[in-house]
């Protein structure tokens, strides 16, 4: 029979007080990883051997999402704009709308939350099976630094492959406006494409893949980091893997609103 | 020579070790049998540095494990070979990667020196031309092999054994420890096995220790335990030799 001092008390102080404990402590073993990481990254020899199956895994696997969902948010974006002109508006203004909201927002935004799904979830899952079937163990008793091995490829794949996924899906996204402006609107392909030279700006594809580098390296290191230290079997890696998602996405939503303060 | 003194270890309110002591002499192997959730397993981890205790020391020829550094730990854990319970072996890797793994990272063998060192150390846990299958197109008793090939390709001073033979089958499970003696006899190393098996304790065990709720109940030779006054201990290996039939 359980005594009084064994029962969790779940009074609402104590309920945030575990939670506020718990948040740091993972903050803190997240921090640890990454400067681990960082600190080991002269270690080549250690992840090198990862890092291109890890950039197909994570970057050209996932090309044919990213461009699809770029095409549909290039043509949504074109239909929505028009919808919204008054008509004494230019209709070249669609695509000055179209190309901004595409580069510096919409690309980078949506894709990184389509991306926290697919690689996100792949890796945590990947890693996170590793951890319950005592493969990371196996690497640390074969002498191997099994962050470096396993953590740093994966981070940087994401890093270098985000920016590559949304300067495609950006271009994809803006060639979806086109279309969707022919097929849905009355906006004349010629005014829609005087829109995007005369609107675009070299600045805002930094922002775009500014962003995307740091959504990549968001992403990817929240994942290893729930699949490293993920237990409790099956359960537990399953719990992780939906961690990821959720983590990744409100963090990316956070980062959005950063770099949007900080550089526009 | 590896000691252990006075180990303590808590996970959250549940205190798993109470006191652990206890030493593997050289070119022994010592079986530490006990029931299953009794932390045989994790005193395997501390022994290379995975898992830290909470109090005591564990020392391998001399040095105190749990105060070295990362570079001296790697250095340590280049000394040992582990199998693990359910092999852990590289699920993306064929079972020649598997092997070579630690040969390509640790040695400076040159890729055909790799490949026929792979193959030896397959022909000795009588798994020839399996070096291109995946660890998905096997089975048990044969992923425990690949474990022990992977474990013992660098020839180590130690080995330290998981539960070797759960899940197999007595005949597969005989297999394995005829295995572990050949391997002891032929490379002469230091061996901690950690089971609940009795019949494959015996089989590859030169002294045994007894775990009892977290701590050493007894340690001794089969004969000394056979013989043992204890009776929580005759309970002990009454139940299990019972349970194996």
């Amino acid at each position: 029979m359980a005594t009084e001092s064994n029962q969790i008390d779940n009074s609402f102080f104590a309920v945030v007080g575990r939670g506020t404990v718990l948040f740091f402590e993972h903050l803190g073993r997240y921090s640890s990883s990454i400067w681990w990481m960082l600190s080991h990254a002269h270690n080549a020899k250690e992840y090198s051997r990862n890092i291109f199956s890890q950039m197909n895994q994570v970057g050209i696997s996932s090309i044919p999402i990213v461009l699809f969902v770029s095409m549909f948010i290039g043509m949504v974006s074109a239909v929505q704009s028009a919808y919204q002109l008054f008509d004494w508006i230019p209709k070249s203004v669609v695509g000055s709308f179209v190309i901004k909201s595409l580069m510096l927002e919409l690309v980078p935004l949506i894709s990184a939350i389509v991306l926290a799904g697919k690689v996100g979830a792949t890796i945590t899952a990947e890693m996170g099976t590793m951890r319950v079937t005592e493969q990371i163990d196996a690497l640390d008793a074969l002498a191997f630094d099994s962050i470096s091995f396993l953590i740093t490829p994966r981070v940087l794949a994401g890093t270098i492959m985000f920016p590559i996924l949304i300067i495609f899906g950006s271009f994809i996204g803006v060639v979806g406006g086109l279309v969707g402006a022919i097929l849905a609107t009355d906006v004349p392909a010629e005014a829609y494409i005087y829109g995007i030279k005369n609107t675009f700006e070299v600045y805002d594809a930094f922002i775009g893949i500014l962003k995307a580098t740091v959504f990549g390296f968001t992403i990817t290191s929240c994942a290893c980091y729930m699949g490293y230290y993920a237990q409790g079997g099956s359960e537990g890696v399953g719990r992780a893997t939906m961690n990821t998602v959720v983590v990744s996405c409100l963090s990316v939503v956070v980062m959005d609103f950063i770099i949007a303060s900080v550089f526009t | 020579m590896i000691r252990l003194e006075n180990i303590h270890k808590k996970f959250g309110e549940q205190e798993v070790h109470k006191g652990i002591t206890f030493t593997a002499r050289d070119r022994e192997t010592i079986v530490i049998l006990g029931k299953s959730g009794g932390g045989k397993s994790v005193l395997l981890k501390m022994i290379i540095g995975l898992i830290k205790p909470d109090i005591g020391t564990i020392e391998v020829d001399g040095k105190d494990v749990s105060k070295m550094t990362f570079p001296e730990l790697q250095k340590l854990r280049f000394k040992f070979g582990f199998l693990f319970q359910n092999a852990a072996l590289f699920d993306s890797m064929s079972v020649g990667e598997n092997i070579a793994l630690a040969l390509e990272r640790h040695s400076n063998y040159t890729k055909d020196e790799v490949i026929d060192r792979v193959e030896y150390a397959l022909n000795v846990v009588g798994l020839e031309n399996s070096a291109h299958k995946m660890p998905s197109q096997l089975s048990g008793g044969m992923k425990k092999r690949v474990g022990l090939a992977r474990a013992v390709v660098l020839t180590p001073k130690y080995m330290l054994y998981d539960e070797p033979t759960t899940g197999l089958d007595m005949e597969t499970a005989d297999g394995i420890n005829l295995l572990i003696n050949e391997l002891k006899n032929t490379i002469g190393m230091t061996s901690i096995a950690v089971t609940h098996d009795i019949h494959s304790a015996f089989l590859i065990g030169d002294r045994f220790t007894i775990f009892d709720k977290g701590k050493v109940r007894m340690t001794g030779t089969k004969e000394e335990i056979l013989n043992s006054n204890d009776e929580e201990i005759r309970k002990y290996i009454q139940s299990e030799i019972e349970t194996k039939g």
